[in-house]
């Protein structure tokens, strides 16, 4: 177990989105266009990473019953603190990033990190663990992102990429897109990992 | 059982050591945060009727609104006021500057949670520079006969925005005497 190897594997091997299905609640609601996708899988990073470190180093004096609790416990107060100090700190970063902050406690990567890693590893495995799969997160987040802000909005990044008599397709940055560019990218995924 | 007491006690330590740094970082944020969001309101209002004098007023209907009038002459040059409504997943809040004629000078959406790609649209230029000029008669989204053109799938939002205008518009009108004694 090296510290590149746990930095890489969130890209593909164990992609959070793609290969372990992790966190659906925000790939599905918040990559209706790239930014709001990056935007998003920043701030999870971000969280991420605290969430890790403070976690693996609480996990001796954490008794094993009550871990879950526990974890929920430090990432909602994390969540929280981001919130306030980014509200008041930097509002202009707040502004953009604001509405994704709430959407985070309910991001079950944060949770399966802490549970499947966190806990049983040191804070520099859980620091290479966490920004690895933030990383692959906010890549996966940014391509799902991208299919659906070009069909469904014909732009990129806010900026138009499809000729004008393009009419984009409303649905793919209407809730159901999310569900019908997922499972495309899913069978995509798979697809390539079979030739293998 | 005392080691159940022993669990719970722990996830109460836990729970009380979080409880505590956050009240403790609320109280340090809290006034910045309160003293922006005055600021952001002060500079909207300003940029809707530059080179005005406001003051403070309260309608019957409980709303807050300004009277803004030419420092010199005393001409009443509009009004300012937040118009609040449920959207489709929050409460939209836009400033509206309206002439002294009840026209719109200018909207600026000022706090909303918005679907992302969709209702959140309406923060954009594109959506709120419409609404310049508009008499309190034609502050409906299109599907409702009006001129608003709705966001492409948010109407629901649009028309949450039009109607807390109209609303708040009415308000201001229909003071016995809004612009104070005269």
């Amino acid at each position: 177990m090296n510290f590149a190897k746990e930095l890489t594997k969130g890209l593909i091997k164990d992609n959070p989105i793609f290969v372990l299905v992790l966190g659906m609640c925000p790939t599905l609601a918040v990559t209706t266009s790239v930014i709001n996708a990056l935007g998003m899988g920043f701030a999870a990073t971000f969280v991420l990473l605290c969430s890790n470190i403070i976690i693996s180093l609480i996990k001796n004096i954490t008794p094993s019953k009550i871990r879950i609790p526990v974890y929920i416990v430090v990432i909602a107060a994390f969540v929280s603190i981001v919130d306030m100090v980014m509200a008041a700190y930097l509002p202009a970063l707040h502004k953009s990033l604001g509405l994704f902050i709430p959407l985070i406690v309910v991001n079950c990567i944060i949770l399966g990190r802490a549970e499947a890693f966190a806990s049983k590893n040191n804070v520099v495995m859980s620091i290479a663990d966490a920004l690895g799969m933030g990383l692959g997160f906010t890549l996966s987040l940014s391509l799902v992102g991208t299919v659906r802000e070009i069909v469904g909005a014909g732009t990129w990044l806010g900026m138009r990429v499809t000729p004008l008599t393009y009419d984009p397709a409303l649905i793919a940055i209407l809730a159901p897109g999310a569900f019908i560019t997922l499972g495309f990218l899913m069978a995509l995924m798979n697809m390539l990992k079979e030739k293998k | 059982m005392k080691y159940y007491l022993k669990l719970g006690l722990i996830l109460f330590i836990f729970c009380a050591v979080a409880s505590g740094i956050l009240a403790y970082i609320n109280t340090l944020t809290a006034p910045v945060i309160a003293e922006r969001k005055a600021l952001a309101e002060i500079q909207a209002r300003e940029a809707l009727i530059p080179n005005a004098e406001f003051e403070e007023k309260e309608s019957d209907q409980g709303l807050t609104y300004y009277l803004a009038k030419d420092p010199e002459t005393d001409e009443i040059l509009g009004y300012t006021f937040i118009a609040a409504d449920l959207g489709y997943s929050s409460t939209v809040q836009t400033m509206v500057g309206v002439d002294s004629e009840f026209k719109v000078l200018g909207v600026q959406i000022i706090d909303q949670g918005e679907t992302p790609g969709l209702g959140a649209n309406c923060t954009l230029p594109i959506f709120t520079n419409q609404f310049s000029g508009m008499t309190l008669e034609e502050i409906y989204v299109d599907k409702d006969g009006g001129v608003v053109v709705s966001l492409s799938g948010a109407t629901i939002t649009s028309r949450c925005i039009a109607n807390s205008l109209r609303e708040g518009i009415i308000d201001v009108k229909d003071e016995p005497n809004p612009g104070g004694e005269q």
